[in-house]
């Protein structure tokens, strides 16, 4: 059997939630070796997602972390603190690809923006995953992936014609979702610009942007001066009851019950297994002759923290000193914010 | 969708005219027929080429599994129809063409990611995995909580509200509550918690829909934004065509056609 198409690709994942996280889902499925690095005091905001029991190891035991990042290996690392930046930056010095969505500026602060990463490591392909992009007016703005819905144009046309216009929401957050499938491709493509050129880059990428993107006709017609009015489900179709219908056909609109025990859902792949058995993120692709799987579970916070520092260079009296100071972790320095 | 990145990620993109063929702006967003011989590094659909070293294919199950569907009916067997929308109003289905836009962002990166490792490989995309692939956490809420998450629930609590001069997203989590209810300057302890909030949600849009009313998008956006509370205006694509943020980073281009939606050091890929 071949290898998967990204063997030997090693990711430094500081993907929070999903836009970020789960486009290193998406690699390490493709083959990538995956290393996610959290704080000690900035944790992935999924691991108290849904609310925390302070009395327990919160940290590691929520369904909605475990789901997006297992087979990850976990570092805790204070990137605030210098000792930490610099083992974060000899962990980056054997990575191919950076994967980050935090807010702009951040990564600057903590001497580790790009156009430093980008002198340091020539080949290193950095995916900024961001709500507006690098730059422009409203680079700063605070949004949501369902704020992103309403100024991409998609909230505008989502809805009845003579309803409220229509974001998707908590359950849903649509634009964080989508840009996975979209940021872990552009990752690929700069890798291969790489192999040609031997240079890494810079991936700048606005969620806002492909959300727009994945309305392309719609901006074309409006330009034309004949925008789409909001009107629902589109010419023909319709629901009623439980039954949606279309010109030729009709299906039944599913909650998650119904999804769940459905037999093309349980023959798909939008939901794995992890070897352990628990219900994990899938993978919406199928090689017919480098078959992708879930092969590890949900490591626990810092499990691999001895494992990836030795493999970046560090002796072990160095990490000792990083543990000794706090700087290196296993636990998260607060409890779990409501 | 595909094959439009994959020409503007460089990829010299020959396409058959057929009775499938998009007209339109559609046809015009996604691209035209060009003609074209062989020979092909990959194959998209049911292009007929034979022998290519990467085969990209889609179907509605899965290989095999091909039956007549609409994008309506995967966002409705999926689930994704069901779980968007008001409680008191129909379900909702997202705008354009999500389910195939988001299948071809899949088979793009699946495709690419073939041609890196050398090629030889079949690849095959169903729409209804990715459509249930974003639907995920309502998949993972049954699956891993025994939840049923439902239209208008729990987590309902994102909106959209009349502003003076259109819609804005109500959006916010938590921990800017306090920002929102100083902005909006109510003081009613039903609202104080998340849980309030829910269940006389009824009362509480009630209570706020005046202030927003009241103010055009760019206003409330400037005062949210100024404390950092993640509103935002709803914008229609006409006027996308000449936002600011947009200009400024050269997404929109003539006829407005949006660019690839990155840049790679600064440039955006364009075939």
């Amino acid at each position: 059997m071949a290898e998967p198409p990204l063997k030997g690709i090693r990711v430094v994942d500081l993907g929070w939630l999903t836009a970020g996280a789960a486009t290193s889902t998406l690699l390490l499925d493709l083959g990538a070796e995956v290393v996610k690095v959290e704080g000690p005091g900035a944790l992935d905001p999924f691991r108290n997602w849904a609310g925390a029991d302070p009395a327990r190891a919160w940290w590691d035991e929520s369904p909605w972390f475990a789901f997006t990042n297992r087979g990850k290996r976990s570092v805790c690392l204070d990137l605030k603190d210098l000792r930490g930046r610099d083992a974060m930056l000899a962990l980056l010095a054997t990575a191919d690809v950076l994967v980050e969505n935090y807010r702009r500026g951040v990564l600057d602060q903590w001497g580790l923006g790009a156009a430093d990463l980008r002198k340091r490591f020539p080949r290193l392909v950095i995916a900024s995953i961001s709500s507006q992009g690098e730059d422009g007016p409203e680079r700063d703005m605070v949004s949501f992936g369902s704020t992103l819905e309403g100024t991409s144009g998609l909230a505008a046309l989502t809805g009845e014609a003579d309803g409220p216009p229509i974001i998707s929401g908590r359950d849903v957050n649509y634009p964080d979702q989508v840009v996975c499938l979209f940021a872990s491709g552009a990752v690929v493509a700069a890798l291969m610009e790489r192999d040609r050129t031997g240079e890494g880059c810079h991936i700048d990428l606005s969620q806002r942007e492909l959300t727009s993107f994945l309305l392309g006709e719609e901006l074309l017609a409006a330009a034309e001066g004949t925008p789409s009015p909001r009107m629902g489900y589109g010419p023909g179709c319709a629901v009623e009851g439980d039954v949606a219908f279309w010109p030729g056909g009709s299906a039944p609109v599913r909650d998650a019950k119904a999804l769940s025990e459905s037999p093309e859902f349980r023959a798909g792949t939008a939901v794995l297994r992890s070897p352990d058995g628990t219900p994990a993120k899938g993978i919406p692709f199928r090689f017919a002759n480098r078959p992708l799987a879930v092969h590890d579970n949900t490591h626990s916070l810092g499990a691999d923290n001895h494992m990836v520092m030795a493999e970046a260079g560090l002796d072990p009296a160095a990490i000792a000193a990083l543990e000794e100071a706090g700087v290196l972790a296993t636990r998260p320095r607060r409890g779990p914010t409501k | 969708m595909a094959a439009k990145l994959c020409g503007l990620y460089g990829a010299e993109i020959i396409r058959p005219a057929g009775p499938m063929s998009p007209a339109g702006a559609l046809g015009r967003f996604l691209g035209e027929a060009i003609p074209g011989d062989g020979p092909f590094d990959a194959a998209i659909g049911d292009s007929g080429v034979a022998g290519a070293p990467v085969l990209l294919r889609f179907s509605v199950f899965g290989p095999g599994e091909d039956p007549p569907m609409s994008e309506l009916g995967l966002l409705a067997l999926s689930g994704l129809l069901g779980i968007v929308g008001e409680s008191h109003r129909p379900p909702a289905a997202l705008a354009g063409h999500q389910p195939a836009y988001a299948a071809g962002l899949a088979g793009c990166t699946a495709l690419l990611a073939a041609l890196h490792a050398g090629g030889a490989e079949t690849v095959d995309i169903s729409l209804f995995d990715v459509t249930c692939w974003l639907n995920w956490k309502v998949a993972a809420a049954m699956m891993v909580m025994g939840e049923v998450p439902t239209r208008g629930g729990s987590r309902a609590d994102w909106f959209t509200l009349p502003a003076a001069d259109g819609h804005i997203a109500l959006v916010y989590m938590e921990k800017d509550f306090s920002q929102l209810r100083a902005m909006l300057g109510i003081d009613d302890p039903r609202f104080e918690t998340r849980a309030g909030r829910l269940t006389h949600r009824a009362e509480f849009e009630a209570l706020i829909r005046p202030w927003f009313a009241a103010r055009t998008r760019a206003d409330i956006t400037r005062e949210a934004q100024s404390r950092r509370i993640p509103i935002g205006p709803v914008r229609a694509p006409a006027e996308l065509l000449t936002d600011p943020q947009y200009t400024a980073r050269g997404f929109i281009g003539p006829g407005g056609m949006p660019a690839m939606p990155f840049r790679a050091n600064g440039v955006r890929p364009h075939g």
